[in-house]
């Protein structure tokens, strides 16, 4: 009975103490989101963060490079305000002596630096970034973008509101990992019938295939001489090289405003609990 | 290098192949199951008959898919060779039907809160099609998902949005729109599949000057519901499209629209072409407890009274079961399909009902049997051939319905004008029951004990009527007697309809449940695999 009634005290006081203020998760950027705030957010950061995390957040030399592809742990804008503001006790992470609004600036930038490519305010040409889809880079052959373009490679017409800018830099100029849905496949049935395709979806008890011609197969993989996955990206990743830098970045510019959906986004948790 | 070959050709290539041609959507259901309703005639029943009262006992899931997030399924999945698509509010998925693996899946951003449900997708040439929350009707490729089209068909700001599964007539989208319960008038629209240019648009609530209007008193046609929101049914024959239509508003309180109110609780046939009206009949003239007639109106070609006759049989909200000659709107028969009906005492000989004086919903409540959940709602009737029998679920139920004044207001509120207290006593309860198709008589009845809702709808397949209950149960009945044949319990409500498919000469029972999409086959002990055939997948260069 001691022993509930303390854990009741225990409970009770962990209630109280959540209940009175918000945590540091339900905080929000009272400056906002707005491109402009980034930019200086951008500057502030280049001037003050990057003896530890480097230039544009990308090296990290003696700190997390808050740019990479990393498990974030400090997800909610409260919650990067209070390390940035006050430091992160045990780190090297020190309180900068930074005022509220500056703190703020610099949320702003590291929250655009994990967040997708839209909200990334990426500077170019986006017509000419057209362009660029559509004839040199070749793009369209393979990707859709709001109903035209080719289907052997994902719809890119929310492709904005889906990676950050850094992933879309990457796919076009690293040879990443070929994205689920879109593997080359060669199976042969039992018959010795041949299929080329993409593999929609693959288990070890089946296999669905779309065809050169858009057409959907599904088979049961019993009937199956073999598949082969290619684990060779039909994607070029080397655009870094076959255009220019301007047109790379006009590209990147017209890429990062395609959205129409955010439901794919793997949207940062507010929530950290359980991590 | 066949990688590239590959890329080329796939990039450069056109879609070649158009999945579903017009001629298609005119069959009776066998391997493909191309409507919501399964076909044109929506008798819900299937040709095939690998699952019947013999081999049903054997039958066993073969798979199942949960849908990520959902919770109130209530699409009927679409089989086109061997690929389904299923749907929920804002999603489609398309899986392979033989194994439930998906293949893709697509999304639109749009509201989800109290918008309701979505009822599946419709397939034409090499296009899915379906609407939204947000009353955008999309189209899809459907090998890829990809988008191709869009369409706002109303403000959802307005409160509108867009349930049911579209249906494809010649060429054409027909899509309809929900709710009328906030003063928002329906109406029918039909697109180019294609271009998804928009061809017509049939008001349900007629305009003044146009006939029908007359039908409303003053201004209170502005505000009158009269939704479009389950798909419905059409005679390629007669080139008739038939669409039952909701209720009024506000649902309750007829004092503030005297009049019948066309085309508010009717069915409508159309002239799919341009939309025009040829005929209407009107179930509940000035309905008072939210009756909607969107209840499948199910065609038949059969003797009536001995001479061959274009039927229409319809069990409606109201309590009573029709047949009409759908050529014409012809009233042939009515009478009540439940016990619990007291608002009128029968029907005239043109088929409108004889009210009942004081049985309306009233300041202080009045008993109103059925109640505005009704004796019967969305949930599919299906038809057998065979035993000539018409099944549906039926609520036997009563509620006490009161009214206010309400005024209109504009951004999607509920323009009900006061409702009605459920009367959940021991008197309320769910069947299936098998009418005769002529008279409208109970044959064989079955209660879905434990189930305080209507729950699923009817499937008929190889003398077998399938139905899924509320509290999860799936359930096989006779069809002639309705014995109960087999049983799953599913564990989660079912607010579907079943359908049936086959992938090559395997037929299955498709369903949606609450979170998940079932699929039924007939048991087949699997053999342990020999590893020497079972090909691995490899590494390999393209």
């Amino acid at each position: 009975m001691r022993r509930n009634l303390i854990s009741f005290a225990l409970l009770f006081s962990a209630v109280v103490s959540r209940a009175q203020g918000p945590s540091t998760q339900q905080v929000k950027n009272p400056l906002g989101n707005a491109p402009p705030l980034i930019q200086a957010g951008h500057e502030l950061f280049n001037k003050t963060c990057t003896g530890c995390h480097g230039i544009d957040g990308g090296e990290g030399g003696r700190a997390p490079a808050l740019g990479g592809n990393r498990r974030y742990f400090r997800l909610s804008e409260g919650a990067i305000f209070d390390a940035v503001k006050h430091g992160i006790p045990g780190t090297g992470m020190p309180n900068l002596g930074l005022s509220d609004d500056e703190a703020w600036r610099i949320v702003s930038y590291i929250r655009s630096l994990r967040g997708v490519a839209l909200d990334a305010a990426v500077q170019g040409d986006v017509e000419k970034g057209m362009a660029i889809f559509q004839g040199k880079a070749g793009c369209v052959k393979c990707h859709m973008l709001r109903g035209e373009g080719g289907t052997i490679g994902p719809d890119l017409s929310s492709v904005g509101a889906q990676v950050t800018l850094a992933h879309l830099r990457e796919e076009l100029t690293t040879d990443l990992p070929i994205p689920s849905g879109f593997a080359p496949v060669t199976v042969v049935d039992k018959n010795g019938q041949r299929l080329s395709g993409i593999a929609k979806n693959n288990d070890a008890f089946s296999i669905q295939i779309l065809d050169e011609h858009n057409k959907l197969h599904t088979y049961d993989k019993k009937t199956l001489r073999s598949a082969v996955v290619s684990q060779k990206s039909l994607m070029p990743h080397n655009y870094d090289k076959t255009l220019s830098p301007q047109e790379l970045q006009d590209l990147l510019a017209m890429l990062s405003r395609q959205a129409k959906t955010k439901v794919h986004v793997a949207l940062e948790r507010e929530n950290e609990e359980g991590r | 290098m066949r990688g590239l070959t590959l890329l080329l050709t796939m990039g450069l290539t056109a879609p070649l192949c158009a999945q579903v041609i017009g001629k298609q959507l005119q069959e009776q259901p066998g391997a493909n199951w191309l409507h919501y309703n399964g076909s044109y005639d929506s008798r819900r029943a299937t040709t095939l008959d690998q699952v019947n009262t013999q081999t049903v006992s054997n039958l066993t899931p073969a798979w199942v898919f949960h849908v990520p997030g959902a919770g109130n399924l209530q699409c009927v999945p679409i089989v086109v060779d061997g690929v389904m698509y299923v749907t929920q509010p804002n999603a489609v998925y398309a899986l392979d039907a033989a194994s439930g693996r998906s293949i893709w899946e697509f999304h639109h951003t749009g509201p989800t809160a109290d918008r309701g449900a979505n009822r599946g997708v419709a397939v034409y040439g090499d296009k899915v099609f379906f609407s939204t929350p947000d009353a955008v009707l999309i189209a899809l490729s459907a090998a890829t998902g990809n988008e191709l089209w869009e369409k706002k068909l109303a403000e959802p700001e307005e409160g509108y949005w867009s349930p049911a599964a579209p249906l494809i007539v010649k060429g054409k989208v027909i899509v309809g729109v929900a709710p009328g319960d906030r003063g928002l008038n329906g109406f029918l629209d039909a697109y180019d599949a294609e271009t998804g240019k928009r061809l017509w648009r049939w008001d349900s609530i007629p305009k003044p000057g146009v006939a029908g209007n007359e039908t409303w008193a003053g201004d209170s046609w502005k505000h009158a519901g009269g939704n479009t929101w389950l798909t419905q049914s059409y005679d390629p024959e007669l080139n008739l499209l038939y669409w039952g239509i909701g209720n009024p508003s506000p649902d309750f309180n007829g004092d503030m629209r005297p009049g019948d109110n066309l085309f508010t609780e009717s069915v409508v046939a159309l002239n799919p072409d341009d939309g025009t009206i040829r005929w209407h009949f009107q179930f509940t003239p000035h309905d008072v407890m939210d009756w909607d007639a969107v209840e499948l109106p199910v065609l038949v070609d059969a003797s009536f009274q001995g001479k061959p006759r274009k039927l229409m049989l319809h069990a409606d909200r109201n309590g009573f079961y029709y047949v009409l000659d759908r050529t014409n709107g012809e009233f042939l028969h009515g009478s009540p399909f439940v016990q619990h009906l007291n608002w009128a005492s029968g029907l005239t000989p043109e088929g409108r009902p004889i009210r009942v004086p004081g049985v309306t919903p009233s300041l202080l409540g009045t008993k109103v049997c059925p109640s505005s959940i009704g004796a019967t709602n969305w949930m599919s009737p299906t038809f057998n051939q065979q035993t000539g029998l018409f099944y549906v679920v039926a609520l036997e139920g009563c509620g006490t319905a009161s009214i206010s004044t309400e005024t209109f207001r504009p951004g999607g509120f509920q323009y009900r004008a006061t409702g009605d207290v459920l009367l959940r006593d021991a008197s309320w309860k769910v069947y299936v029951r098998a009418l005769d198709m002529a008279t409208g008589k109970v044959v064989w009845e079955n209660e879905r004990v434990g189930s305080i809702g209507l729950g699923g709808g009817l499937l008929s397949a190889g003398g077998l009527v399938f139905s899924g209950e509320l509290n999860g149960q799936f359930i096989a009945y006779d069809a002639k007697t309705g014995k109960t044949m087999w049983h799953f319990n599913t564990g989660q409500s079912i607010n579907s309809q079943p359908m049936s498919y086959a992938v090559e000469g395997k037929q299955y029972i498709g369903l949606s449940t609450g979170a998940d999409i079932f699929s039924f086959g007939l048991f087949e002990p699997q053999k342990p695999l020999d590893l020497r055939t079972v090909p691995v997948a490899k590494a390999g260069k393209p």
